[in-house]
């Protein structure tokens, strides 16, 4: 672009021309060949060393790696604990992707106003993201203990039984959803505050003047302004969700009775706990081509409501 | 999953300076003369000085090897071996889980060691029988014994007290243990008799597999070809799992594995069923009694050992050789002693076990040792050294939770975690 937009009136010797672009390119190349180094050797030949490995017998500890071909490929669609693993992602997805936008949205709604101390606000909302996932999980699992838990005492407070939380098959997976959505608020109020101050007040204004009430203006103007701050959130979360694995690691370890075990739990007990590394690898390339399609649909779909405020 | 990407960035950063580091010191050999080698170990505080201590007075011993310690987290440590394999640069020395022992025996950079644990002055009868029976997988003895722990009653004195129950005693039988579970139980005040780990780790299984050998039964043939837990001393020792936390509700089942030392000292748990590392971490008065028999048993008291392994990866014969130099001297009774005289970890040889002096030091300085330093004489048996035990393991996990919580009866979670592992060893 720049070198378009730069290029003189009357052009010049034509080598002269491609010497400089090709100084122009060895110097861009220098820029960024740290950073593509460092992707290229710990991102991607990672990921093309598991490629192999998939079509590969592999338990990490002896040095002949048989090629088998797609068996274990194969041997996915009977694999019990991995359907399991793959109904438990869906539910965690769906749960997790919306909840977290809907109270980040709320969230930054309330926070996109000028009052007193909002940055102290602000940064409250965004204290989430800040702390550790394991502080995150060890506070979870005592606010959740079923004996002596602060949640269990508020439901009881108001006649609710005990409730087993992540003891129980039944409840541990939605323990977990809340943990997250909670983890991860800050992000989305983040998002949704930039995305709300870049509405045009004047947009706003003139609706007022046609005499739209609040809630109006905010679902006919402000919300359709934010889809494209929706739409990558909503990719974003989901690649996430698909993802999950430390908040499971640190509390439930999959359990009880494998009701959190999530897809890449699973792929990580696999591969590390009973060194079956080529099947974990198969297990990984399908999460991988199920992403891309999930986030191909969403893009598909995303396209027809997002509005660009250009 | 939360910052992701700045977390992979950090642990790129990490790896890359591991390597750099690893390419320094690694293979690095005779520089200054001396031949160095270097072990990985998770040791920290209290046992992490002991250990650094030991190893200086080694190196300001030696003209010849010099010794490197690398800390490592020990339940990351095969992670980290396989890699550093992989790349072509283990570690001399690496300190390894005893669970893994059967497929670490897979790994061909593992040096065999049996010339060195059959030399007189080493003396390896003198190790106790459970930590050489994991240090061997089919005759190949692929490490000397790093640790040896065992499995008793540790229980809260004042809730004894409070509750007008008579202390464990060796005399006592599970039926006697449930009973005093039972006692010790109150809903109104929320508490338990009894904690059970209950993450469906090994945690979870070894304590059930020590009560399996009570009741006289095994975990697998004598073969290693197909489960025996499937039994009726199988079926005793899941019932009375079944009976305690679900009849009675006198069990605090322990799902995440990590609150019952905070309840225990909150007065909320009335006993445990662990090892001597939790002594340290107890603020209330404490007994600690060994396991109860099954009545009508033959098996009598018994317990299970997780003893771990010092393992010697090959980078060349004169690393190989410092590294069993090493070894030998680490793992010699004065050493041995001194280690446990300082941390309180139960001493690896039976000649430092037996000498009540020892023994009554420890057991000052940590009251109860003296009873798990006894009990190591009740660990008669070792679990199977088969490949296939990660696989096993995770079955007979979810069993045992399966019937703590309720929701598998003793006969089906036998079962179905017998199916498990005959099909886990027939594919092995």
């Amino acid at each position: 672009m720049a070198t378009a937009t730069a290029a003189p009136p009357a052009p010049p010797r034509p080598g002269i021309l491609r010497r400089a672009s090709r100084s122009e390119h060895a110097v861009g190349w220098a820029f960024v060949s740290p950073a593509v180094l460092i992707i290229g050797i710990f991102g991607l030949l990672p990921i093309l060393w598991s490629l192999l490995l998939s079509f590969q017998k592999s338990d990490l500890l002896t040095p002949q790696t048989p090629w088998v071909g797609l068996q274990n490929y194969k041997q996915i669609p009977g694999d019990a604990t991995f359907r399991l693993a793959i109904e438990h992602t869906i539910i965690y997805t769906a749960l997790f992707v919306p909840c977290t936008m809907v109270v980040g949205l709320v969230i930054a709604a309330a926070l996109n106003r000028k009052v007193r101390g909002i940055s102290i606000y602000r940064t409250a909302a965004y204290v989430t993201m800040a702390v550790s996932t394991i502080n995150e999980a060890l506070v979870f699992m005592w606010l959740f203990e079923p004996s002596f838990g602060v949640v269990n005492a508020g439901l009881q407070a108001v006649g609710i039984p005990q409730q087993q939380w992540l003891s129980d098959p039944n409840e541990a997976l939605y323990v977990i959803v809340a943990m997250t959505v909670w983890g991860w608020t800050g992000f989305a109020v983040v998002i949704y505050l930039a995305a709300l101050q870049g509405v045009p007040q004047d947009l706003q204004d003139a609706a007022a003047i046609d005499g739209a009430k609040r809630f109006t203006i905010f679902r006919t103007i402000t919300f359709p302004l934010l889809s494209p701050a929706t739409l990558f959130l909503a990719v974003w979360l989901s690649i996430n969700a698909l993802q999950l694995f430390d908040e499971v690691y640190l509390t439930t370890r999959g359990g009880p009775l494998y009701s959190t075990t999530v897809i890449v739990y699973y792929l990580y007990d696999q591969a590390f706990q009973q060194f079956n590394a080529g099947y974990a690898a198969a297990l990984a390339y399908v999460l991988f081509m199920v992403i891309v399609v999930i986030t191909f649909i969403q893009f598909r779909i995303g396209n027809r409501f997002v509005h660009y405020n250009r | 999953m939360r910052m992701k990407r700045s977390r992979r960035v950090a642990v790129a950063a990490s790896v890359a300076l591991a390597v750099l580091g690893l390419a320094g010191c690694g293979s690095g050999g005779s520089s200054s003369g001396k031949t160095d080698i270097t072990i990985w170990e998770g040791y920290t505080d209290v046992e992490g000085n002991a250990f650094h201590q030991l190893v200086n007075d080694f190196n300001s011993s030696q003209k010849k090897i010099h010794v490197s310690v690398l800390e490592t987290n020990n339940d990351y440590a095969l992670q980290k071996v396989l890699t550093a394999v992989r790349g072509g640069t283990p570690p001399d020395i690496a300190y390894l889980y005893g669970s893994w022992a059967p497929n670490v025996a897979k790994i061909p950079s593992v040096v065999d060691l049996s010339s060195v644990v059959n030399k007189p002055s080493v003396n390896w009868q003198d190790f106790y029988p459970g930590e050489r029976a994991v240090t061997t997988v089919n005759g190949k003895v692929i490490g000397m014994p790093a640790l040896v722990d065992n499995l008793a009653i540790v229980y809260n004195k004042s809730l004894f007290d409070k509750a007008g129950v008579a202390p464990p005693s060796p005399s006592w039988t599970w039926d006697n243990f449930r009973a005093a579970a039972k006692k010790l139980t109150d809903p109104a005040t929320k508490q338990y008799g009894w904690s059970y780990a209950a993450d469906a780790s090994e945690d979870t299984v070894w304590r059930w597999e020590a009560m399996l050998w009570e009741a006289g039964g095994q975990i697998l043939n004598p073969s290693n070809t197909k489960a025996a837990f499937n039994s009726p001393q199988g079926l005793q020792a899941m019932t009375m799992l079944h009976d305690m936390a679900v009849v009675d509700k006198s069990v605090y089942v322990d799902t995440t594995n990590s609150k019952y030392m905070d309840l225990f000292n909150s007065n909320k748990i009335g006993m445990l069923v662990t090892g001597p590392w939790d002594l340290s971490s107890i603020h209330v008065p404490y007994g600690v009694q060994i396991m109860p028999t099954f009545a009508g048993s033959s098996a009598g008291h018994q317990s299970i050992s997780g003893p771990d392994n010092w393992v010697v990866f090959n980078n060349g014969d004169t690393q190989t050789k410092a590294a069993e130099t090493f070894l030998t001297w680490l793992t010699a009774p004065a050493q041995v002693k001194t280690f446990s005289l300082a941390t309180g970890d139960l001493p690896t040889r039976a000649s430092v076990g037996n000498d009540p002096a020892v023994v009554d030091q420890m057991n000052k300085k940590l009251p109860g040792l003296k009873t798990f330093i006894e009990n190591l004489k009740n660990v008669k048996q070792a679990r199977p050294q088969v490949t296939s035990y990660p696989q096993i393991s995770q079955a007979l996990g979810n069993s045992i939770v399966g019937v703590l919580l309720g929701k598998m009866s003793p006969q089906q979670a036998l079962s179905q975690s017998a199916a498990a592992t005959n099909q886990a060893l027939a594919s092995q």
